[in-house]
């Protein structure tokens, strides 16, 4: 008889609200381990809640969660113990040396200083901050910080490593160094899952959940969901857009998304010439392209991954 | 424990670094003791003892209160920066967290209060080893009590700008209706009244008995009822600062956190 393999994460029915705003609204999902997982979508999506409730920082209104088959607010510190978590904010003290944030960490982990030495020392190595170890973090650059951060994550040894917007203000370099050490994470057992509205670096997932309004609106490999909008994907603009829907639709199109007209089509090459002869308004750009997982998110919800929110969606005291 | 010691440790390590703290924080207090206990102390006679002799255990109150209370803005700073979500995303126990930064306010105000010690001679305070104990115990207990009203405090604000505004709002009036400048023997009935109500008059009071002695005019409370109330305090400010770390984020995000969302 096999044993039952434990989810790294499982999600069910999570609901959280904030007075009368449902941040979260039922989000079903399941994790496994040494998966590389994303959670795609736009600022005000409701990512940053959920991680917040997989980190036991807040408690869900409705629904339950467990981390590697451990209840997050039945079993708070055991689940504390299985993760380990990258912040949009830094969590590290800049008053301390990179070395010394590691040791400060393992200390309130309870660890014992010479374990903590030895994993701190082989992350340094393999994170290549062995000769930043000595500086006080304020001292970093934004690319260094952040691996400090994901040294500070991964020095208690979690099983699961949630990522939440790691990437931010990172350039495109200091991006790709970044998500090649996290991909070897995941290569060597460990679940990982990050948050992002960036869409390629949601193409490095195995599998990605669309989030949108605090739901998940579509969850497949990136190959599946990019496959769910067929052949390719014309985006139109016009001299007038709204008439161009009507047109369109009129004539058994299905335009999509909100900025400009989407088309999804099976042999978009057939398509274009057709359009730019029959259009009755002068077409101020045409493109063809495969679909992209921004295609997917536009076609599901009408809005883009980009997409600024509200001024009113600022954050409160610097806490989300 | 090994919580509690990490918090000390860290909040001991950003105290050490900045000296310029160290040395400013002794500077209101000198200033009591020397150009105010100077000026007032050429026209007032407290039992015929020097002024300067009597206000001594208040303004060591003074350094510790504000010390102890303003050590907590790393509290508000941590959680500004993010660097509180590290805290409370590991398995320390919130009452470590609690514990270990009162702990932490404390040792800082004691170090302040210990060079200030080092001037009663100037003012004529002589010491013997048993009162330099005496006096560090009730200092410790003081000192404890101040941090644990700056952790509660610090416990609700997300605003370094703010709290301290509402420190001071706090503090100064507990400093002055506390007789740490004045003896509340004499003192009209409804300013007694309030030194009831306030910690740091129970604080002051008993650091004078144990720098001056029990005598008439300088103990106001019984030593009991000082370190009971002390103790009280500190308890239970430091269980309503935990309560407040184990909400996580809870405590700092309004039913308006949300309002673009209909």
């Amino acid at each position: 008889m096999c044993a039952a393999i434990i989810p790294a994460v499982e999600v069910e029915g999570l609901v959280k609200n904030y007075g009368k705003v449902e941040a979260l609204c039922g989000i079903d999902l399941t994790v496994g381990a040494g998966e590389l997982f994303a959670l795609l979508g736009p600022n005000g999506a409701g990512k940053t809640t959920l991680f917040s409730i997989l980190s036991t920082l807040r408690a869900p209104t409705a629904g339950r969660a467990r981390v590697l088959g451990h209840d997050v607010v039945a079993e708070r510190d055991t689940v504390r113990r299985s993760i380990g978590i990258v912040f949009q904010e830094p969590a590290i003290e800049q008053s301390l040396s990179v070395r010394d944030n590691l040791r400060l960490i393992g200390s309130l982990y309870g660890l014992k200083s010479s374990d903590v030495r030895r994993r701190a020392e082989e992350l340094l190595a393999k994170l290549q901050l062995t000769e930043a170890a000595g500086r006080k973090a304020r001292t970093l650059s934004g690319g260094q910080r952040r691996r400090v951060e994901l040294a500070r994550a991964l020095v208690t040894d979690p099983g699961v490593l949630f990522l939440d917007e790691a990437t931010l203000g990172l350039d495109v370099d200091a991006r790709r160094g970044f998500w090649k050490h996290v991909r070897g994470l995941a290569n060597t057992g460990r679940a990982v899952v990050f948050a992002t509205h960036y869409m390629e670096e949601a193409e490095v997932a195995d599998r990605i959940a669309l989030i949108a309004d605090g739901r998940i609106v579509a969850l497949d490999t990136p190959q599946a969901l990019k496959a769910r909008m067929g052949g390719g994907v014309i985006r139109l603009r016009t001299e007038d857009d709204a008439r161009a829907r009507e047109w369109l639709t009129g004539r058994g199109y299905a335009p999509a998304g909100a900025r400009e007209i989407l088309l999804e089509q099976n042999d978009p090459a057939s398509v274009v010439p057709i359009l730019l002869r029959e259009l009755p308004m002068r077409v101020e750009r045409v493109e063809v392209h495969a679909p992209s997982l921004e295609d997917v998110f536009l076609k599901l919800t009408g809005r883009g991954l980009e997409d600024e929110v509200p001024a009113s969606e600022g954050k409160k005291g610097g806490w989300r | 424990m090994r919580g509690v010691w990490a918090i000390v440790v860290l909040d001991l390590k950003r105290f050490l670094q900045e000296r310029a703290r160290l040395v400013a924080g002794l500077m209101q207090p000198l200033l009591y003791l020397f150009v105010l206990g100077a000026g007032l102390g050429a026209s007032i006679q407290h039992g015929g003892a020097d002024y300067r002799k009597f206000i001594f255990p208040g303004v060591v109150g003074l350094a510790l209160l504000f010390t102890a209370t303003f050590a907590a803005i790393t509290i508000v700073f941590d959680r500004q920066i993010g660097f509180f979500k590290a805290v409370l995303v590991s398995p320390v126990s919130r009452a470590a967290i609690g514990v270990g930064k009162v702990a932490a306010g404390a040792l800082q105000a004691m170090m302040q209060g210990v060079v200030l010690l080092l001037f009663a001679p100037l003012v004529g305070v002589h010491l013997g080893v048993v009162e330099v104990l005496a006096v560090l115990g009730a200092m410790l207990l003081a000192a404890l009590t101040f941090s644990a009203i700056g952790v509660a405090l610090a416990s609700r604000f997300t605003s370094t700008t703010v709290f301290p505004i509402m420190s001071n709002a706090v503090l100064l009036p507990m400093f002055f209706m506390s007789g740490a400048m004045y003896p509340l023997a004499p003192a009209p009935h409804w300013l007694k009244a309030l030194a009831h109500l306030d910690p740091v008059a129970y604080a002051v009071d008993l650091m004078r008995q144990a720098l001056l002695g029990s005598g008439p005019g300088i103990a106001f409370f019984p030593v009991w009822l000082d370190i009971a109330v002390l103790v009280g305090v500190t308890l239970i400010l430091t269980w309503a600062a935990v309560r407040v770390f184990a909400r996580g984020e809870e405590v700092n995000l309004g039913p308006t956190a949300f309002p673009w969302r209909k």
